[in-house]
């Protein structure tokens, strides 16, 4: 029997080789096209998805590691497109040209879920494996403020 | 510059929109193609366009790249605040290649805002007015008795409204005005405002699609291994491997393009996916004959270029007399500063997906260019240029790689021979060995100073492989006009010579954001305020001076806005209290005019012994009329970070000919944790805009060595400071 994995709540079966990264699952066979693919080493953050809620670097984690794991990739982040984050990163206009956003949005996700009021330096540390090429670095950190700020206030 | 109906027909045949809209093209001036460098190749008769559906939905098109820029916020902006349009029934579409239709698309040099801003606006007044006149017709009145305001057109006398979609069919029989009169600058409605880009919603969510994410029926997936040394030639290559590979359905060799930006060869497997072509790849054996550029070491190459430059060189230009100033000076200084090659590395790879079929050739690519795509591919195919038809995607990040197309060549290469649409993404690896990159360089300069601390003599030498390498290959180092930027800077010195030192290229030269506005920006503003402190003198007030001292007519308006901005970013900065700073603590402050714009730096650091903070940066900025407060903001904000990724740490290395960096582990660009607090203070100006892309970068690294050397008497000279070894 194959193994299948869910991804942003719906079921797919692994049909492809096993060692085939997330990510080019994702993107060619899926075609999920929102997960970028920015380095292939785990070293930008591109990629980033989310794990059974954990941000994780697709490009380096092959499906067959993932099976019965829940996906949640930028698509699937919140039903409208209005997470905190989403908000947040509107109101900063935090992108340029908008092609690390995606792994920005889904490692801040991951972070703020377990870190619900980050410091700045907190925030350094938790986004430091994303990199943006813009250098959109100043808004997003403002970004993941506002939206800790208001999730604050959800609570 | 005269404004032309387009034949609505016509229109909707090719671009097959809904029925009853109001179609306006504008033609530009013949002078606005005239630039010198790099949009030189670029066709004439140009046409811009707003779609004005019957519903009253605006489509207007933005004929340059996007990249990141905002460009296809602020120019269609522009169009909308002329047409009196309602921007939230706007929606922004990226126009296809086609220079014909709407005017020089390549994208590059921060030209933009500056050559189009105008026929843009002339577009979007022409609009309005064929609306207003619609509107007289209707109503049967004089059009002096109407105006237009937010998608409606009202009576005066009566009162009444008729919206822009109700006028829409009307208007476009109405004559094209020839001059349409153009709003006064207090009549702005979003230009000079901040305004939202436009496809922000799309990003957050996933949805904005770039050259990458381009998917077709029966698309096929294809990497590529170029030969590592430029002009080495494919000797052989064992297809064994990767044929018997699950899912690679063919190996493709690419032959060489004899073009400027031409793909330079190599080999490409084809499968059903990125990834199995990618470890496809990796399983060629592939024998290169590496050519005569495998001698090529940067570290040996650089030693070299500082020799050169240290010696009399070949001279760019001259005036006054330099030997004399020297022979006078009461004080003589010099320095020497590098700096190494960069790779652009946006965040998305060179990707695209062409499509060759027997009547048609389609290509979806993020590009800078896409007439330079559409010209090689026509030459190659044996087509005309028309008959190749370029979506222009967005771009993932381009800073000029992405004005060379030749990972579209290749993708075209394939499809022929497969024949089927065929998505070509280059690996991380492919980027940063394949590149065109930033010029590695040496600068030597020579001063005399009276007593006084004028500065009376400048010899400046440059010795760097140029951009005009790729159009000339055999030559021995810069031309004079390469020098320009030196030549021409607005530094009021007397007696001045400018030398080209020997520097043959051995790899592909390109633009890179601000390109030589990196290194001479670097030199001037670092040298200038060694200068400073050799004199006993305050860097900023110094620095006034050396551009008071500018008698030359012609400069006194670059003398006025540069010192302008110095005095901003140094108010900003709170440079007349820097005394007041915790030990270890300095402000360096440093200005570079390029691409027309003027932009200051003042750039406040804590040092440990080694370790470099930065704490604050204060960037004033004089672009004449700004367009979107926001996007400009945002320029310098993202220059401020490029500029520290190449003050700091990102080199490429050569040995044996080929790039020794691989992917961001040995070519570090900055990273969040390294983000200083970046304050952008924009000043308000009635002047022609200018752009905005490239030249925020050049003002960064010289204010950070001024500002190490202010905090810890230690000067970096050389870029990057802190180079990893790779």
């Amino acid at each position: 029997m194959k193994q299948s994995i869910t991804i942003n709540g719906k079921q797919h079966e692994i049909d492809v080789d096993g060692n085939m990264p997330l990510l080019w699952f994702l993107r060619d066979h899926l075609e999920y096209t929102g997960t970028k693919f920015g380095c292939g080493k785990g070293l930008c953050g591109a990629c980033t998805v989310h794990i059974d809620g954990v941000a994780t670097r697709s490009c380096i984690t092959p499906v067959s590691t993932l099976a019965d794991k829940k996906i949640t990739t930028i698509e699937g982040l919140s039903e409208n497109g209005d997470h905190p984050l989403q908000k947040a990163w509107l109101k900063n206009n935090v992108p340029q040209c908008g092609y690390c956003q995606a792994g920005q949005i889904m490692n801040a996700a991951s972070f703020l879920a377990t870190n619900a009021a980050p410091s700045e330096d907190e925030i350094d540390m938790a986004m430091q494996g994303n990199i943006c090429r813009c250098g959109t670095y100043q808004r997003i950190k403002k970004a993941i403020s506002d939206a800790a700020d208001e999730l604050s206030k959800e609570a | 510059m005269t404004v032309s109906n387009v034949s609505r027909r016509d229109f909707l045949k090719t671009a097959s929109i809904a029925t009853g809209g109001l179609v306006v093209s504008v033609a530009l001036p013949q002078s606005a193609l005239a630039e010198k460098g790099i949009m030189q190749d670029s066709a004439f008769n140009p046409n811009a366009f707003i779609h004005l559906q019957e519903n009253g939905d605006t489509i207007i098109y933005c004929g340059r790249c996007e990249m990141g820029q905002g460009i296809s916020t602020a120019l269609p902006a522009a169009v909308a605040d002329e047409m009196d349009a309602d921007w939230t029934r706007v929606t922004v579409k990226q126009a296809d290649g086609n220079e014909e239709k709407y005017g020089p698309q390549a994208t590059g040099g921060s030209a933009s805002i500056r050559r189009m801003f105008e026929p843009m606006r002339q577009a979007g007044a022409a609009a309005k007015y064929m609306l207003i006149a619609a509107a007289a017709k209707v109503w049967k009145t004089e059009t002096e008795n109407c105006y237009a305001q937010e998608h409606f057109v009202f009576n005066k006398v009566t009162n009444q409204k008729l919206s822009y979609g109700q006028l829409a069919s009307i208007a476009a029989n109405m004559p094209v005005p020839t001059k349409p009169k153009l709003k006064a600058k207090s009549e702005y409605k979003y230009i000079g405002k901040h305004l939202d880009r436009h496809d922000q919603g799309e990003v957050v969510v996933g949805k904005r699609t770039y050259g990458v994410d381009t998917k077709l029926p029966g698309l096929k997936y294809a990497a590529i291994v170029h030969c590592p040394v430029l002009g080495g030639k494919l000797k052989s290559v064992d297809k064994t491997a990767a044929l018997a590979m699950k899912g690679v359905s063919a190996v493709v060799e690419i032959p060489r393009f004899e073009v400027p930006f031409g793909s330079i060869g190599g080999v490409a497997v084809v499968a059903d996916n990125s990834w199995t072509a990618q470890q496809a790849v990796n399983s060629l054996v592939v024998d290169w004959d590496l050519g005569e550029n495998a001698i090529y070491d940067t570290k040996t190459y650089k030693q070299q270029l500082v020799a050169n430059v240290e010696k009399p060189a070949t001279l760019a230009s001259e005036r006054g007399d330099i030997e004399k100033a020297f022979a006078n000076a009461s004080q003589k200084v010099s320095a020497t500063y590098t700096g190494g090659h960069l790779s652009h590395s946006p965040m998305e790879p060179n990707a695209s997906v062409v499509w060759v079929q027997k009547d048609s050739c389609e290509v979806w690519a993020s590009t800078q260019s896409p007439g330079d795509i559409q010209k090689v591919l026509g030459q190659y195919l044996k087509r005309e240029p028309k008959d190749i038809t370029v979506h222009v995607a967005m771009a993932g990040g381009a800073f000029g790689r992405k004005f060379k197309c030749d990972y579209v060549h290749e993708a075209a290469v394939i499809s022929e021979k497969v024949n089927a649409p065929v998505q070509l993404i280059w690996t991380r690896e492919e980027d940063m060995r394949t590149g065109y990159y930033h010029s590695i360089n040496a600068q030597h300069i020579e001063a005399s100073m009276d007593e006084q601390g004028n500065v009376t003599g400048w010899l400046h030498r440059a010795a760097f492989p140029s951009i005009a390498s790729l159009f000339n290959p055999s030559l021995e180092r810069a031309p004079a006009d390469s020098l320009g930027e030196v030549t021409n800077h607005p530094f009021g010195i007397e007696n001045f010579r400018a030398e080209s030192g020997d520097a043959k290229a051995h790899t592909r030269i390109g633009w890179y954001r601000a390109v030589y506005a990196i290194f001479y920006g670097f030199a001037f503003s670092t040298f200038a305020d060694e200068l400073a402190y050799k004199a006993g003198k305050d860097p900023l007030s110094f620095l006034k001076q050396i551009y008071a001292n500018n008698n030359n007519e012609k400069q006194q308006e670059n003398v006025k806005r540069s010192q302008a901005v110095l005095e901003l970013a140094a108010a900003k900065a709170g440079w007349h209290n820097r005394d007041e700073l915790p030990k270890g603590q300095g402000i360096g402050i440093a200005v570079h005019y390029s691409f027309r714009s003027y932009v200051a730096m003042a750039v406040h650091v804590e040092v440990d012994g080694d370790n470099i903070k930065v704490l604050n940066v204060d960037c004033a900025i004089d672009c004449g009329q700004i367009l979107n407060t926001d996007g400009a903001t945002a320029q310098m904000e993202g220059a401020v970070v490029m500029g520290m990724s190449l003050a700091m740490s990102t080199e490429v290395s050569f040995k044996n000919g080929a790039v020794v960096n691989s992917n961001f582990h040995d070519y570090p660009v900055m990273r969040i944790n390294d983000m200083p607090n970046v304050r952008v203070h924009i000043t308000d100006s009635d002047e022609s805009p200018t752009g905005l892309g490239e030249p925020g970068v050049a003002p960064f690294a010289p204010a950070l060595s001024n500002a190490v050397f202010a905090a810890s008497g230690k000067r970096y000279r050389d870029i990057p400071f802190k180079p990893i070894s790779v």
